[in-house]
């Protein structure tokens, strides 16, 4: 299970998360990203979603350990 | 369908609005000085039918915003969905051409909406985000160095043609993966492409050149990488069409757009933010003084203060209120991005350049599905320009006494930067 932060301060609702985790993400009246249902889609399609976020505004955590799958840690 | 915007002013409907001068968007003073004629209107009506050109302009950052996040009832179909003759007039021998531009922008990325728009956007959306760009980083800094390191003993440069214009062509040509000894052909044909944002009446047949020439040199490019792929962006415009995605056609246009998109944009960050420093000793010295530190800050300051792209355009799709005005399909919205990046409601002192404003969400780069694909590339140009020129440049004095910019709503170009510096020895 992962958990999965949206920082809002960078958003811009491009919506390229919705589209690629339908189930995880969707906007939320200011037409920015919210985490819907963190286990909705398969955690790789919600890495996925984070790296194609164009402002890098997601941060995807494993919900257990605490650890940061997205961004990679050099 | 009927939707409120959060930032609704209640001012009077389109009868009551700011005297006619303000609505020549193509007037001497609005072009020279876009700042002072915006914020006018701004502070009058922020969601202003325009008479003269029958088109809404919008000035606040709060409505621009909302705008760009329903697209669902903004449609980015500009060209396709409109008729119209093109405007400032060309030369009456040359309108049939300009259905030729038409088709061509027609078939851009940027003019599609919902649900082809995700799906083309798809294919190449990948290779444009922050982590994949920053691995172009160094090549981007080498490619800075050399340009510098030939221009600086020279003692003076024209910025829009020695450094502004060669940079982003010299890059994307690279993620493009043509060889090397096209860039001179490339450039031209990326220059040819450039009069898309000129005034001249006699612009159309250069543009059509351009436009000619990109698809039919791209055409081989395309066909070899559609049977073998690489990872340059040609092969994955390519893939867009094993896909199923895009035709030949839309391939071979959003090559010519890649090729485009960056150039015009790029070339105006970089001269409008050399001019706001050149005005701005104190901010020029304050990055020269640690240049690693403000070159990100002082890219976004730059990105809103003068902005590359002045205003975008969308048509309404769908029925819905702004600012209490109500929009019908069908007409034409314009926002003006380097008004609601000088909002006072958002920006403290927004007449103020300032490299270490934070946060800075400035709207230069849109926002919702169009949000800019070259988002990542634009900054990563930006700052390692700004850095090199901090870096190796002591003053610049402008060799001009009036810096003349193009005749255009959309660009902020400025037409010839002429620049000296002081070479010790």
């Amino acid at each position: 299970m992962v958990r999965i932060e949206v920082d809002h301060g960078l958003c811009v609702g491009n919506a390229m998360c919705v589209a690629t985790a339908p189930r995880v993400f969707a906007h939320n009246e200011n037409r920015q990203s919210t985490v819907v249902d963190a286990g909705g889609d398969p955690a790789v399609l919600v890495l996925e979603a984070a790296a194609n976020c164009p402002v890098s505004a997601i941060r995807v955590l494993d919900a257990e350990t605490g650890r940061t799958l997205f961004p990679c840690e050099p | 369908m009927s939707s409120g915007c959060p930032s609704s002013t209640g001012s009077p409907p389109r009868s009551a609005g700011p005297p006619a001068d303000l609505d020549d968007l193509f007037a001497e003073e609005a072009i020279a000085r876009p700042y002072a004629t915006f914020a006018r209107l701004r502070e009058r009506d922020p969601v202003h039918w325009n008479e003269k050109f029958g088109l809404w302009v919008v000035t606040g950052y709060d409505p621009v915003v909302w705008i760009l996040r329903h697209h669902e009832l903004f449609s980015s179909g500009v060209i396709r969905g409109v008729e119209g003759a093109p405007y400032p007039p060309v030369l009456p021998e040359d309108a049939p051409l300009f259905d030729e531009v038409r088709t061509f922008r027609a078939d851009q990325l940027v003019e599609q909406d919902r649900p082809e728009h995700l799906e083309q956007r798809k294919t190449v959306h990948s290779f444009f985000t922050p982590t994949a760009m920053e691995g172009w980083r160094p090549f981007v800094r080498r490619a800075v160095d050399e340009l510098l390191d030939e221009l600086w003993p020279r003692g003076r440069m024209n910025v829009v043609t020695d450094l502004a214009a060669p940079l982003p062509v010299r890059i994307i040509a690279r993620m493009m993966g043509v060889p090397r000894e096209d860039m001179d052909t490339l450039r031209g044909l990326a220059d040819s492409i450039l009069h898309l944002n000129r005034g001249e009446p006699d612009r159309l047949r250069p543009l059509t050149e351009g436009i000619r020439g990109i698809v039919e040199y791209a055409g081989p490019f395309v066909e070899e990488r559609i049977r073998n792929p690489g990872d340059d962006l040609i092969s994955a415009l390519a893939q867009g069409e094993n896909d199923g995605v895009f035709t030949r056609h839309q391939v071979l246009v959003n090559t010519g757009l890649m090729l485009f998109a960056g150039h015009e944009t790029t070339m105006n960050l970089i001269c409008n933010g050399l001019r706001a420093f050149i005005e701005h000793p104190a901010q020029w010295d304050r990055l020269r003084a640690d240049p690693d530190r403000f070159a990100r800050t002082a890219t976004e300051e730059c990105l809103r203060f003068d902005p590359p792209v002045k205003s975008t355009q969308r048509i309404v799709a769908r029925e819905a209120e702004l600012g209490g005005k109500t929009l019908s399909p069908g007409e034409r919205i314009r926002w003006i991005i380097a008004a609601a990046n000088r909002d006072p409601s958002v920006f403290e002192d927004p007449d103020r350049f300032d490299i270490g404003r934070q946060p800075n969400p400035h709207l230069s780069f849109g926002s919702g599905i169009h949000y800019c694909l070259g988002v990542a590339l634009a900054r990563i140009e930006g700052q390692e320009v700004f850095r090199g020129l901090a870096r190796r440049f002591q003053r610049f004095a402008l060799e001009t006494d009036e810096l003349r910019y193009q005749p255009s709503i959309q660009f902020r170009s400025i037409e010839s930067m002429p620049v000296a510096w002081s070479v010790p020895g």
